[in-house]
């Protein structure tokens, strides 16, 4: 196996670099056509927010290819100059770069670990790189087993366990307290760009009605026709609330817009529903925390999401050795099963030869006692023949498994193939 | 007289398998594997089927104690059953089963300190007696209504508590949300109040017409349901007049099951006057 993987990631690059060197679908499959075309390799780009990696290759040995010609590469590619590319790059060669793969399909390598992004990005990158041409033996074998490997991560370790987004822990608290969200009043307090995100996943829940109040009418309107909800005079907050089931609150206020005075005597005694869930994500904080009770309203602050998505990601965190045993008992599968494959033609054909080689023996021999013996003493002769290929053919097969499986095979691979003149 | 295998189950068959099963979900709580999983369901199959067995066998009487708290209990035991195998990635059986352990408990601390064979209940109120069978099966309907409601505000109560310390949603224990407790809660209570009223005026004509004695209108079992229809009263008053809700409605659910259990657990008037 001569296989490359060499990148950048957010860890080695930051983040002006990564645009710089990030790659379009289409200046991707370009690029990579180019790289195979260039190089006689297969190829493989992989282009996130957080990494650009090539993935080279070749079934058979070849011209390594190194970090000086993939920071040529990139730079050409990019209008950037080689040097300045080169010290943001990492390589990883032959068993390390399948282990590599392997941690980035499973987001072992990602900055939110268990993201469940990274295995779609590489799917569709290898799906799309296979489409354009650009991969062969290695890389067909090598990207299916990595995505398997992530699965099969996935699935084994806790490892993508719960939810890491601000926005998902709000929701996961609204399902705690509520399960039909049809009859369900959403009230949007403000207009930041954090709270358009968690409306978005209380979207998802389809409440039957949204409201949305700002203290400018012209931006609740704006944002009511985004998210097809009913804009509020700011005037009529309290009447707001004493309807809403869910309130959203995202304003830049510099002091809590709902006291606990305010709530008590102006709000709490006109609801006749159920209980309120605020998800207060602003700062400073739109509503007075001394509201929450647990029963009757539940107020959740940034910072008590961003506690749990601390704890949901301290979790994760226990289940990264597991996973990265599964990773080395994988790499160590591919690369075996790698070996196999590269050997298995060699040992088919030395067996075809060798058959050969018997038949040339036995026939004339068979025909020459033709009529002194019976069927069983034929059958007999030409089962000891047999028996001494298979006997003198043990030794070279088994020591080709054996380097093979210690990841040494090429030079006995190249012996063998000389010794029983194997074309 | 030849003695069949079922004639052999006792009350230790099906309280041991429902005590195993909870050791089983209480064990799947810390390390959710799905053969924990089958294991407690096949155990709660076990104690329901034997639970049913003996049931059939045994005949026990509804209007005594020991009768009542197992009827109850093999009520509760489906309801567990139905709502483990519906509700598989909740807590359901850590809540439910615990109460039908209970409940067996204490029908098997009756029957051997009262035996049961030497209770003597009238006819009609085996069943011989339509509006004997009719008072039974309504108060015995009541009794699981406000059980059901006792486990909602059980696990209502829990799950507000988890809200209040505002723990990891999807960490600890998983309980229904509190809108679908809340909602479990309300049908129970508006179904149990009816029937138990019902129950309840269906007695007083019996007791006014078969025996109508000053210390059969003070017994502990009359006292105690009139007590437990009060606090249904009171459950359906605070829910739709006051526009009470969640915590307090909880507490008083419970306080409710406490009174329904200290009402079955006291002999029947009526048996007291058989003997």
């Amino acid at each position: 196996m001569n296989l490359r993987a060499i990148g950048c990631n957010f860890q080695t690059a930051n983040v002006e670099l990564r645009e710089k060197l990030a790659f379009t679908p289409e200046r991707q499959a370009f690029a990579a056509a180019e790289l195979s075309a260039r190089f006689g390799c297969e190829t493989v780009i992989l282009s996130t927010c957080n990494r650009v990696e090539l993935y080279v290759g070749r079934a058979q040995g070849g011209t390594p290819f190194d970090l000086d010609l993939a920071a040529e590469f990139l730079g050409e590619t990019h209008g950037l100059p080689g040097e300045r590319v080169r010290p943001l790059l990492y390589a990883h060669s032959d068993a390390t770069a399948v282990a590599h793969l392997c941690r980035v399909a499973a987001s072992l390598d990602s900055l939110i670990v268990g993201e469940g992004q990274i295995a779609g990005q590489v799917k569709q990158t290898f799906e799309s790189a296979r489409k354009q041409g650009t991969t062969g033996p290695l890389m067909n074998a090598l990207f299916p087993h990595a995505l398997r490997t992530a699965k099969r991560i996935r699935t084994e370790t806790g490892i993508a366990s719960g939810h890491v987004s601000v926005s998902s822990v709000a929701v996961d608290y609204v399902r705690q307290v509520f399960d039909y969200f049809e009859d369900k009043t959403v009230l949007v307090i403000g207009a930041g760009k954090m709270g358009k995100l968690t409306l978005k996943h209380l979207q998802e829940l389809k409440p039957g009605r949204i409201l949305v109040t700002n203290r400018s009418p012209q931006k609740a309107i704006e944002l009511a026709g985004y998210c097809g909800g009913k804009a509020v005079p700011w005037e009529k907050l309290d009447d707001a609330l004493v309807e809403a089931d869910i309130a959203l609150s995202t304003t830049g206020a510099a002091e809590p817009i709902v006291s606990r005075k305010r709530y008590l005597e102006l709000i709490q005694p006109r609801r006749t529903g159920g209980t309120l869930v605020v998800l207060d994500i602003a700062v400073p904080r739109d509503f007075d925390p001394a509201i929450h009770d647990g029963d009757r309203v539940c107020v959740f602050n940034i910072d008590d999401l961003t506690r749990v998505r601390e704890q949901t990601l301290a979790q994760r965190r226990k289940h990264i050795a597991p996973a990265e045993a599964i990773v080395v008992a994988e790499v160590k599968a591919f690369v075996d099963d790698w070996q196999r494959r590269k050997n298995g033609p060699v040992i088919q054909q030395l067996r075809t030869e060798v058959d050969k080689v018997r038949a040339d023996v036995v026939q004339p021999l068979l025909m020459k006692l033709d009529g002194k013996l019976t069927p069983a003493e034929k059958e007999y002769i030409e089962g000891a023949f047999k028996l001494f290929q298979n006997k003198l053919l043990h030794g070279p097969i088994a020591a080709l498994q054996e380097a093979s499986r210690e990841g040494s095979s090429g030079s006995l691979l190249e012996a063998v193939k000389k010794l029983f003149r194997l074309g | 007289m030849t003695v069949t295998p079922l004639q052999g189950i006792t009350y230790t068959c099906f309280g041991l398998s429902y005590i195993l099963a909870l050791g089983f979900e209480i064990a799947r709580l810390r390390w959710p594997r799905a053969g924990l999983r089958s294991l407690g369901l096949i155990l709660g199959a076990v104690g329901l089927l034997t639970h049913t067995a003996y049931l059939a066998l045994h005949h026990p009487s509804p209007a005594a104690p020991y009768g009542s708290l197992l009827l109850l209990a093999w009520v509760l035991a489906v309801f567990y059953f139905y709502g483990t195998i519906h509700h598989a990635r909740q807590a359901w059986a850590v809540f439910v089963l615990p109460v039908v352990i209970g409940l067996v408990g204490l029908s098997l601390l009756l029957i051997t300190g009262d035996n049961a064979n030497d209770i003597q209940v009238p006819p009609w109120l085996f069943g011989d007696t339509l509006w004997g069978a009719i008072h039974g099966f309504l108060l015995l309907f009541a009794a699981v209504g406000v059980s059901i409601a006792f486990l909602g505000s059980v696990m209502y109560l829990v799950q507000a508590r988890r809200l209040r310390n505002k723990l990891n949603p999807l960490g600890g224990i998983k309980i229904l949300s509190l809108e679908r407790l809340e909602a479990m809660n309300r049908r129970s209570v508006n179904l149990a109040f009816p029937l138990l009223t019902a129950g309840l005026v269906l007695g007083g004509i019996l007791l006014k017409r078969e025996h109508d004695t000053i210390e059969n209108w003070w017994s502990l079992k009359v006292l105690g349901t009139v007590g437990l229809w009060s606090v249904s009263a009171l459950l359906l008053y605070m829910r739709y007049a006051a526009n009470v809700a969640g915590r307090r409605l909880a507490i008083l659910s419970i306080l409710a099951f406490v009174l329904l259990v200290a009402v079955l657990a006291t002999a029947h008037p009526f048996a007291e006057v058989a003997k």
